[in-house]
């Protein structure tokens, strides 16, 4: 069984707990509640209230016409006379585009009608700078605006996620990311969470992680004795809060470590990322948003090998987390989408790669997904160093997310009204 | 709150008896990012005078000063040009080129960030580089609007210059700064609708605070202050046209006021005394509010000195209560304090990459200029969520991680190398600093890392003494495994509780 082990409600089963090496939990308010609440563990959430989210991150700029190629298009094989893929190691999705001969896994999935790819996704006036271009698709903002809170945020900011207002359980969470993503700023606080930092390995984190808590629980453990004016000092409420989150490290990572998947995953990091989700997924978590990355796809030269490294690594790693989810019979509560800051040049470079670009496809997943193609193939009649015109706008797939699988209005999270897709099954 | 002083005995210079290794370190700590063992021994030996009139110096000379980043100086000289130059486009060609100007402002805004983050990192700098990011959160102005990061820029600079000098000039220089102007909206200040925002901003939140005028002052001062406009290369200018020029009444004096007379005539006013002493002790002292009758003390002596801020910040810093028990190790770091004393405990130095300065101070919850509001950042607590406690442990993993190349962008590379063609290459910790400590048994290793970073407070220091010393002590003989714990003790510390204080 996956679900999250039954903790202490009491102070004195900590005590008593405690000095079998559980370690002292704060009772402080900061506390999540889904650490402190076994009762909560024993019931789960309906399947109805918990459609989840999951989110992924190609950093880079992940090159979309190598990705779902036009094997049919003369264009595209003019425009990259060493890169293009050959018509024959396509793997088909319709009778003009495929993908990318390392995406099997996916192909799969797109045969069994659980891979949804809207082509060509984009937007107005596009920035061709990965910091600015980044900002626009979490923030969804225009080009020529700034928006300080991502569409995440906003989502959590609109008390979307159906958890109670008091909740401390992550609402989001963050997998091997820069820190937290920019989608999630909020307006308010919100308890969001982020697994396996990056920087130091595995083993230095947990060293850190075990140390810092016999160190904050040793301040904590001394507060006892401490005078009132000690005990409401910064000190002392540095030392709770520290404490609370590495009791949430702590948990997690138990949940993490104790997970056993529905199938065997890559030993990709990307693929123990994804692995990770599914853990929190299956032992509990009503956390809504998943944000996960996979960094390497500027690939402004030799392209060829790590393109299609990095497709692997994708299409292996999406391919099992679904299969473990259907395993889990938890599919039907997820839906997964991938999205990169901008696509590549059409044209390739003197160096056999490819430079910032605009549109993209991007993928969707899920047992609720609609599979197929949605929207329209990109025109590649292009001079050499010319872009791609979008023709879907990514906050109409936002929208479309937001909306459907959701269930909270987009208008009030993006600002405006953008048209939406038909990517999932009727959800009657 | 009750304090070990009197108000008249509070700000009474600290006796020299009382001037050591301890109150130096409190004082380096406070005043600037961190307390660093040779600045520390250089504080204590040449006295607490000498080290304040080094820290807040009467006149900034200008190599000190933070010089404007070339790439702006270019864009400040070239907007003026553009803008004519684009006014004269229409339609999609107009469109683009705003759009570029747009995108050449955002860049210069990174620009103008993590430059300023290399020059507060520089130990002499520190402290006025902290002063003026306590005057910014005062005299708030947010990039978020303002946009121009030339016209951000010399805002700073006026912070920077007058920040030391008579308070009434500052306030003056400030009310022409073209950031200020666009951000209070007093470029739109009309001559038959004056624009009531900066007047009530520079009463409520510059000098006086809230309930120390009337409405009637700030409607008589806005059409006082019609007339200032910011051009669109960032600098001020003054339009007689538009200005109001009858007779105004603010403060009960009546006359054919400007700006400057409303600010000579606030500053006249009992409130405008205490007003920014109380954001001082906020800002260095404690989050709590001292009492009224300590503050109005201070605000007296302020007073009598005319309102100087280099004498204000050398009584505070001077003063017993300043050095009281009470206060040691008391505050909450704010973000860029924890980096930029991070980058000064290492002895760093800045990788000029959004990535490892801006993104981090962002989850954080500071992104340089870019305050929430009008208000400033409010500090104290509010820096503390879990996942901005998430954020800060996270940047000391960062920096303790070799730098991974792979992992950077094209452009992020480029950036890395032109610093290093500089010669700067300490971006991420080295084992040097470690190899002397390896050579000391455990518990001589726990004591050095734990009174180098942590602020005193609590027993908080004795705690990690004794955890520390078995943490290293488990590596035994193994050179390497001794290297590896030491570098995790000391990334540890830096993620505990202690280390968050100041």
């Amino acid at each position: 069984m996956n679900r999250i082990p039954a903790l202490p409600t009491t102070r004195r089963e900590f005590l008593k707990r405690s000095s079998q090496g559980v370690g002292l939990l704060a009772f402080s308010p900061f506390a999540p509640q889904f650490l402190v609440q076994s009762t909560r563990a024993a019931s789960p959430a309906p399947e109805k209230d918990r459609s989840i989210l999951v989110l992924v991150q190609l950093a880079g700029g992940n090159d979309g016409l190598n990705t779902l190629v036009p094997f049919e298009d003369e264009n595209y094989y003019r425009l990259r006379p060493t890169l293009a893929i050959p018509k024959d190691k396509v793997l088909r999705a319709s009778d003009t585009v495929g993908l990318h001969p390392s995406c099997g896994a996916l192909h799969g999935l797109f045969q069994d009608g659980k891979l949804g790819v809207v082509q060509n996704v984009g937007y107005p006036n596009p920035n061709r700078s990965h910091f600015r271009s980044t900002e626009i698709w979490e923030t969804a903002s225009n080009s020529d605006e700034s928006a300080a809170t991502g569409w995440i945020g906003r989502f959590l900011d609109n008390a979307c996620t159906g958890m109670p207002k008091e909740s401390s359980d992550p609402v989001a969470v963050h997998l091997a990311t820069n820190g937290v993503p920019q989608s999630f700023a909020s307006a308010q606080i919100h308890p969001t969470f982020g697994v396996a930092a990056t920087g130091g390995n595995r083993r230095d984190n947990e060293d850190s992680r075990k140390l810092l808590e016999r160190m904050v629980g040793k301040s904590v453990a001394n507060a006892a004795s401490h005078s009132a004016a000690v005990s409401n000092s910064n000190a002392s409420f540095l030392q709770q809060t520290v404490m609370d989150t590495l009791m949430t490290d702590r948990k997690v990572q138990r949940v993490i470590s104790g997970y056993r998947p529905g199938t065997s995953y890559p030993a990709t990091q990307f693929a123990g990322s994804m692995r990770s989700v599914a853990a929190l997924i299956a032992g509990g978590l009503p956390t809504r948003v998943y944000f996960v990355a996979l960094g390497g796809f500027d690939t402004h030269s030799g392209q060829a090998n790590q393109h299609a490294m990095l497709m692997t690594q994708l299409s292996d790693g999406l391919a099992a987390f679904q299969k473990d989810l259907e395993a889990q019979h938890l599919d039907g509560q997820v839906v997964t989408m991938t999205f990169s800051e901008f696509g590549r040049r059409p044209s390739e470079n003197q160096s056999r790669g490819t430079d910032h670009g605009t549109a993209a496809p991007l993928f969707v997943m899920g047992s609720r997904v609609k599979g197929g193609l949605h929207g329209t193939a990109p025109e590649l009649k292009l001079e050499r160093n010319q872009d791609l015109t979008f023709s879907t706008d990514f906050r109409s797939v936002y929208a479309t997310a937001l909306e459907q699988w959701l269930a909270c209005p987009p208008e009030t999270i993006l600002g405006e009204r953008f048209p939406s897709l038909e990517i999932f099954k009727n959800l009657a | 709150m009750s304090l070990s002083f009197t108000p008249q005995d509070a700000w009474k210079p600290l006796p020299d008896s009382a001037w050591n290794a301890t109150t130096a370190r409190h004082l380096l700590r406070r005043a600037g990012w961190t307390a660093r063992r040779a600045d520390v021994d250089r504080s204590a030996s040449e006295g607490l005078t000498r080290t304040l009139e080094r820290l807040f110096p009467t006149h900034v000379a200008e190599p000190d000063r933070f010089s404007m980043p070339t790439m702006l100086a270019r864009f400040e000289q070239t907007i003026l040009t553009r803008q004519r130059e684009n006014a004269r486009l229409t339609g999609d060609e107009r469109l683009r080129a705003q759009r570029e100007v747009q995108d050449r402002m955002r860049v210069g805004l990174q620009e103008l960030s993590i430059k300023w983050l290399e020059h507060a990192a520089q130990p002499e700098a520190s402290a006025v580089a902290k002063w003026t990011l306590f005057l910014a959160d005062v005299y708030v102005v947010s990039a978020e609007k303002v946009r121009n990061p030339a016209a951000v820029y010399r805002h700073f600079d006026i912070l920077a210059t007058h920040g030391l000098g008579p308070a009434p000039a500052l306030t003056k220089a400030v009310s022409r700064s073209a950031a200020m102007v666009f951000y209070l909206d007093l470029g739109q200040s009309q001559l038959r609708a004056p624009n009531e925002n900066f007047a009530r901003e520079l009463f409520e939140l510059f000098l006086l605070g809230e309930g120390n005028y009337t409405e009637a002052d700030i409607k008589e001062s806005a059409r006082a202050f019609t007339g200032y406009r910011s051009n669109a290369d960032g600098t001020f200018r003054f339009d007689e046209r538009i200005h109001d020029k009858g007779p105004k009444t603010v403060f009960g004096e009546t006359g054919p006021l400007r700006g400057d007379d409303v600010i000579d005539s606030a500053y006249r006013q009992p409130a405008a005394a205490t007003f920014l002493p109380r954001e001082v002790a906020r800002y260095y002292l404690s989050e709590t509010p001292i009492p009224e009758e300590h503050v109005a003390a201070l605000g007296a002596i302020w007073r009598e000195r005319g309102f100087d801020l280099g004498a204000l910040a050398r009584v505070f810093f001077g003063s017993q209560l300043f050095y009281a028990p009470e206060f040691r190790g008391s505050m909450i770091k704010c973000p860029i304090q924890f980096y930029l004393g991070l980058i000064q405990d290492m002895d760093l130095h800045i990788a000029p990459l959004p990535r490892f300065t801006l993104t981090p101070l962002r989850q954080m919850g500071q992104l340089p200029f870019h305050p929430p509001n009008v208000r400033g950042w409010v500090g104290g607590r509010q820096w503390i969520n879990s996942a901005t406690i998430a954020a800060r442990r996270q940047l000391v993993e960062l920096l303790f991680s070799p730098l991974d190349e792979k992992s950077l962008n094209a452009d992020e590379l480029f950036e890395l190398v032109a610093a290093r063609s500089n010669g700067f290459n300490r971006f991420t910790v080295s084992d040097e600093p470690f190899a002397p400590l390896a050579k000391l048994n455990p518990a001589e290793a726990a004591v050095a890392l734990t009174r180098t970073f942590l602020a005193a407070g609590e027993g908080t220091v004795d705690e990690a003494d004794g955890l520390l010393r078995d943490f290293i002590a488990a590596s035994a003989n193994d050179e390497t495994q001794r290297l590896r714990r030491l570098r995790r003790a000391a990334v540890t510390l830096m993620q505990s509780p202690g280390y968050q204080l100041c």
